[in-house]
């Protein structure tokens, strides 16, 4: 009887975490199609009375959308291809055991994720001395090594067969040739998780905008919403014509329609790579 | 002679044997060097009155004058007591929570209730904490919040969520569990996986009941986890999360006494108010306390339990 009142208990508790996960995506994708005039007199709703495609007319009738989404992109795409292949040739370096150095290099990977490297030299580092204010490569290159993802593949480089290794050396063949020809394709399963673990940082960062780029008009996504949350001028910002002064401006509608351009690639794909990340962090979780 | 004597360096002789592996961590190298070690230069301004013009080797050197300026005001007290306050807040919430999670969805029998609940609680994981300020204000905002809405119809009056200090740290609780749960608790399942089903066996054997199980086989066994799960959350605890609260608090300076964290002090003071020396003295306190509390806690951890230190 104890035992059965537990299960319920149980699953009552995990519906209701599961419930209130979810609800914040929900308000947030409802309403975005709901009518203006709706959203300022009755707020945000659970389940709109009235719907309307007007916050993403306005906003697609703009430019700064489809601005903002290259930016995004180049970015992700850039910075996952730049960000894995660094790591990858990296944590084959710091796993391989002919490798003298491989644990003080291990050592000083690791310590740059115990201490911050410092808010103030890292802002003169990429605006003062490498001069990339405003540029998109300001949002690419910071990111390039994160040291908890070169760890996944420290470990599981670890688990492959050393004869791999020496077979191909017996051959004549040198490390650079043995890791791109034999070692990066049989793994491929982790480096597809690390690269997915990039592209979601990449996506998803607003930061290194916030910090390097002043142009309103090159800030990504992310900061899009920052910009349409805050920004009194929308009309200007979101780059519609100024002839149309007539129109209402959908403020409220327009705010969750790009929250929903923001993460509906992510949540689109969620369900196909969530697999990938569910592994990432059981190899992440191994200790080594 | 000389010549012979300096190339057999065991140094040269390494890096000139293993020349292709070197190569191929090069740019990781130079990437961890040119990024993460060269901006702790940025130190050195805490010691200076630092002026653009003149640069970092030409400024002014004022020794300590900048920490005095700090220690003298009254925000360092207030930054660090909400830094270490919220993020304990923080950690257990957010290991509480999913060690719940973790047992709990460890013990359904239900596959497609298994993964999708597994699946809701994972996704808050993958959205930018700038999407997460937007969803908070859906529920939070005076007049169009869900939450006020609510309240009104139960009879209750509005609260003025964004004016009222004192409530973030708990809201701000919730947010953070509501986003980590799902992750911390992945983290988890994955170490009860790896549990000998041997245990269970014998367990069973002796008649015990799952809740017994749980409790006596499973949470155990998961404690070295939680145990440097925690450390990792200690070691970190002068460590605001800037991103969370600058997205969900910006510069409301209504909220900052009980949300301004010293990430989002020396933010403010770079940014806004350009004083790179002060922002260094700030990051340099920072760093220090954070060395400090890693090494005693990892000293205690070494005493208590060997396996959950972290070096």
């Amino acid at each position: 009887m104890r035992e059965r009142l537990f299960l319920v208990l149980m699953y009552a508790v995990l519906g209701a975490f599961a419930l209130f996960c979810f609800i914040p995506f929900w308000i947030v994708f409802i309403n975005s199609f709901a009518d203006e005039s709706l959203l300022q007199t009755a707020g945000y709703q659970l389940l709109p009375s009235k719907f309307s495609l007007h916050a993403y007319k306005f906003l697609l009738s703009g430019k700064q959308v489809f601005l903002s989404y290259g930016i995004t992109i180049f970015v992700t795409i850039a910075g996952t291809a730049l960000g894995v292949l660094v790591t990858a040739a990296y944590a084959y370096t710091l796993s391989h055991r002919k490798v003298k150095y491989r644990h003080i290099l291990s050592f000083l990977t690791f310590l740059t994720m115990l201490f911050g490297t410092g808010l103030v030299g890292f802002y003169i580092l990429i605006a003062n001395w490498l001069h990339l204010k405003d540029s998109v490569w300001a949002l690419i290159l910071p990111y390039l090594l994160n040291p908890f993802y070169a760890f996944i593949l420290v470990s599981y480089y670890r688990t492959l067969p050393y004869e791999l290794n020496e077979a191909a050396t017996v051959d004549g063949a040198n490390d650079i040739y043995i890791f791109f020809r034999i070692i990066w394709p049989i793994s491929l399963p982790v480096i597809a998780t690390v690269s997915l673990f990039y592209a979601l940082q990449y996506w998803n960062d607003w930061y290194l905008s916030l910090l390097f780029i002043d142009n309103y008009k090159m800030l990504p996504l992310q900061m899009m919403i920052r910009q349409l949350m805050s920004n009194l001028n929308v009309m200007a910002y979101v780059g519609v014509s100024q002839t149309q002064y007539n129109v209402v401006l959908p403020t409220y509608g327009m705010q969750l329609a790009i929250v929903c351009i923001t993460i509906g690639p992510i949540v689109f794909v969620y369900p196909f790579i969530q697999r990938y990340f569910i592994k990432g962090l059981t190899l992440g979780s191994v200790k080594g | 002679m000389e010549r012979q004597r300096r190339f057999d360096l065991p140094f040269v002789r390494e890096l000139s044997r293993n020349r292709y592996l070197y190569l191929l961590a090069l740019p990781g190298i130079a990437f961890l060097i040119i990024f993460a070690y060269i901006p702790m230069l940025g130190h050195l301004l805490a010691f200076q009155n630092y002026r653009l013009s003149d640069g970092i080797w030409g400024s002014e050197w004022v020794g300590f004058k900048n920490f005095e300026f700090f220690f003298n005001g009254k925000d360092w007290l207030r930054v660090t007591v909400n830094t270490v306050f919220l993020n304990a807040l923080f950690l257990v919430s957010g290991l509480g929570s999913a060690v719940v999670l973790a047992i709990f969805l460890n013990e359904v029998r239900n596959r497609l209730f298994k993964r999708i609940t597994q699946s809701l609680v994972f996704l808050p994981y993958f959205i930018s904490w700038l999407v997460v300020s937007m969803m908070a204000s859906t529920l939070f905002s005076t007049s169009e919040g869900l939450i006020n809405r609510a309240l009104t119809f139960l009879g209750h009056e509005g609260v003025d969520w964004y004016l009222t200090p004192s409530v973030w740290p708990y809201i701000l609780t919730v947010i953070s569990a509501w986003k980590i749960a799902g992750y911390n608790s992945i983290i988890l399942l994955a170490v009860i996986a790896g549990i000998s089903s041997e245990y269970y066996e014998s367990a069973r054997i002796e008649g015990a009941s799952r809740m017994q199980q749980m409790l006596y086989i499973t949470l155990p066994l998961m404690r070295p986890t939680v145990m440097i799960l925690t450390l990792l959350g200690i070691g970190r605890i002068f460590y605001g999360d800037f991103g969370m609260i600058y997205a969900i608090i910006g510069d409301n300076g209504v909220l900052f006494p009980t949300t301004d964290v010293i990430d989002t002090y020396a933010y403010r003071s770079l940014r806004q108010l350009g004083n790179f020396s002060m922002s260094s003295a700030v990051i340099v306190y920072q760093s220090c306390m954070g060395l400090v509390t890693i090494l005693i806690f990892n000293a205690i951890a070494r005493k208590v339990d060997a396996d959950s230190r972290l070096f």
